[in-house]
C-alpha cells in the first residue's frame, strides 16, 4: 500500500464516528429523562437507580429510576393519571402530572419518533 | 497516482463541507397550557426566531384558553350563563368562525361531535382539571338532561350574535378546542417564517413541511399497553388526532368510566378503546376523532365520509383495528398480532 492508501484508510476511520452520530437511528431505549416542574426543566440520567422527590403547587411528587426505567410512584393529584401511565422506558415517552405541573419524558440521542401522538 | 490524491482530496473537501454546515436542531419547547402539556417543536437554523415563534405561540394559546374555558370563569361561562337565560349574546368574528365550524362539524357527525352537552361533561364531574375519585352520577340525573336533547343544531348564529332555542345549551369545547387552538398555533408559526414544526397538545398535534428534509415520524399510543401500537410519516401539513378511552377517567366499584361522553346515552361511549384520524385541518380531526370514537364499530364508516375524513383508524375493546383503505395504505404497525380489518373504499 501506498501512503495514499493509509491516508485513504484515515479518512475512512475518521469518517466511521460522523456517520454513526448522524445516520445511524437504531437506539431506542431512553438514556436520560427530562423532568419539567413549572417551567424549569432539569436533565437525570437513568444510569443509577434512585428516588426523587419534586414540589410543584400542589404537592410533592415522586419518581423512581430503576433499571434504565422512570416512572410516577406519588402524586398529590386526586385522579392519580400519572400513576397510571406506568413505567416509561423508550425515549420520547413521557407522562405528566398536569395539577401538580410535573411531567417526566425520556430522551434519547436518536429517538425513534418526532412525536407521540395519544 | 495523481487520480488517487483528486480523489482523497474530493472526500476531505465532501467530510469537511458536512462539517461545517450541520442541519438545524429542532428547538423544542414544552409549555403547560390548554389544561394539558404542549409540546412545540420548531426547525430553523436560527434559535432566536424559533424561540421567538414559541413565544408567540404560548401567548396564542393562552388566550383561547382563556376565552374558551370551559369551568373556570371566562367569556365562555358567560356565554352559557346568558344561554341558560335564554338571552342573545353578542359576539366578535373570531368567535363567529370558531362556532360556525364546530356547528358544522356538528352537524357532518349528525350531533355525536356535540358541543352542547356541557352540563352533561360538568355531571360526570370532567369539569375540573383533576376528578377526585367517586360514584358516577345518578340515572335520573343523566336522564333529565337527556331530554333535554340539548345541541348545536339548537344554536342560531349571525355574525354578530348567538342565541339558543334550548336553555339546556351549556357549550363546551373540548373535543374541538384543543384542535383549533393548534391550527391558530401553526398559522402563528407559518406568520413568523417557520416553515417545519410539530405542535403537540397532549397528545394530538399538527406537523408541518420535515425534519431536514425527513419526514416527522409520529408514534400512535397502544391504547391497552406501554409504548407505541403504530407509527405514520407526515407530508406538507397534517394533523394526527386520537380520542382514547385511557385519557381521562376514574375507577369505581371496579369499572372504569372515562371521559368520552356519549350524547345518546349520557354514559361514557363503548366498544371503542381508541380512534386516530389524520386530517390537514387539527380541529376537524379533534371533533371527527371524538366522534368516530362514539359512533363505535358500525357507525365510524358513514360519520366518517359524512364529515369527509378518509384516513382513519379504529381500535375496539377487543384489540382489533378498523382501517380505511387511505390510512392502511400509509401507516406502519407496530406489533406482530394485530386483526386487521380495512373497511370501505378508496375515496
Amino acid at each position: 500500500m501506498t501512503r495514499a492508501d493509509y491516508l485513504a484508510l484515515l479518512f475512512a476511520a475518521l469518517l466511521l464516528p460522523y456517520l454513526y452520530v448522524t445516520q445511524w437511528t437504531g437506539d431506542e431505549a431512553g438514556s436520560a429523562i427530562s423532568i419539567m416542574n413549572g417551567s424549569e426543566t432539569t436533565q437525570v440520567s437513568l444510569a443509577h437507580d434512585h428516588t426523587l422527590e419534586i414540589d410543584g403547587p400542589l404537592g410533592t411528587s415522586v419518581i423512581k429510576i430503576e433499571d434504565g426505567r422512570v416512572r410516577f410512584m406519588a402524586s398529590p393529584c386526586l385522579g392519580k393519571q400519572c400513576i397510571h401511565s406506568g413505567w416509561l422506558e423508550h425515549a420520547g415517552e413521557f407522562a405528566a402530572c398536569l395539577p401538580n405541573r410535573i411531567s417526566v419524558a425520556v430522551l434519547g440521542k436518536t429517538p425513534r419518533f418526532d412525536s407521540i401522538n395519544f | 497516482m495523481k487520480s488517487r490524491w483528486l480523489t482523497l482530496l474530493a472526500i476531505a473537501a465532501l467530510t469537511l463541507t458536512a462539517c461545517s454546515d450541520p442541519p438545524p436542531q429542532v428547538h423544542k419547547a414544552k409549555l403547560f397550557t390548554l389544561g394539558t402539556l404542549v409540546d412545540v417543536s420548531v426547525l430553523h437554523p436560527d434559535e432566536a426566531v424559533a424561540q421567538q415563534a414559541v413565544d408567540i405561540v404560548e401567548a396564542e394559546l393562552a388566550a383561547i384558553n382563556t376565552q374558551w374555558h370551559a369551568w373556570r370563569e371566562s367569556p365562555l361561562t358567560k356565554i352559557n350563563h346568558q344561554l341558560a337565560r335564554g338571552e342573545s349574546v353578542t359576539i366578535d368574528a373570531t368567535s363567529y368562525r370558531f362556532l360556525q365550524q364546530a356547528q358544522q362539524l356538528a352537524a357532518n357527525s349528525d350531533q355525536l361531535f356535540n358541543p352542547a352537552i356541557g352540563s352533561l361533561v360538568a355531571l360526570w364531574g370532567f369539569h375540573s382539571d383533576d376528578r377526585p375519585e367517586g360514584a358516577p352520577p345518578a340515572i335520573a340525573d343523566i336522564n333529565r338532561l337527556l331530554q333535554q336533547t340539548p345541541s348545536m343544531a339548537d344554536i342560531t348564529l349571525t355574525e354578530t350574535t348567538l342565541s339558543s332555542s334550548n336553555s339546556a345549551v351549556q357549550l363546551d369545547f373540548g373535543a374541538f378546542g384543543k384542535g383549533y387552538a393548534i391550527d391558530r398555533a401553526i398559522e402563528k408559526l407559518k406568520q413568523s417564517g417557520i416553515e417545519n414544526a410539530i405542535v403537540n397538545a397532549g397528545g394530538d398535534l399538527r406537523a408541518i413541511g420535515s425534519k431536514n428534509n425527513q419526514p416527522w415520524r409520529i408514534g400512535i399510543r397502544h391504547p391497552a399497553a406501554a409504548g407505541v401500537i403504530a407509527s405514520v410519516e407526515t407530508h406538507g401539513d397534517e394533523s394526527v388526532f386520537t380520542s382514547g378511552n385511557y385519557e381521562r377517567f376514574f375507577d369505581f366499584d371496579g369499572q372504569r368510566y372515562h371521559h368520552i361522553i356519549d350524547p345518546r346515552s349520557g354514559y361514557p361511549a363503548t366498544g371503542t378503546a381508541s380512534v386516530t384520524v389524520i386530517h390537514n385541518n387539527a380541529a376537524t380531526a379533534d371533533a371527527a376523532a371524538t366522534a368516530l370514537f362514539i359512533a363505535g364499530v358500525k357507525q365510524w364508516p358513514q360519520i366518517a365520509q359524512q364529515m369527509g375524513i378518509d384516513e382513519v383508524m379504529l381500535i375496539d375493546e377487543h384489540l382489533t383495528i378498523y382501517m380505511t383503505p387511505k390510512m392502511a395504505q400509509r401507516i406502519q404497525l407496530e406489533i406482530d398480532d394485530a386483526e386487521i380489518k380495512i373497511i370501505g373504499e378508496n375515496r
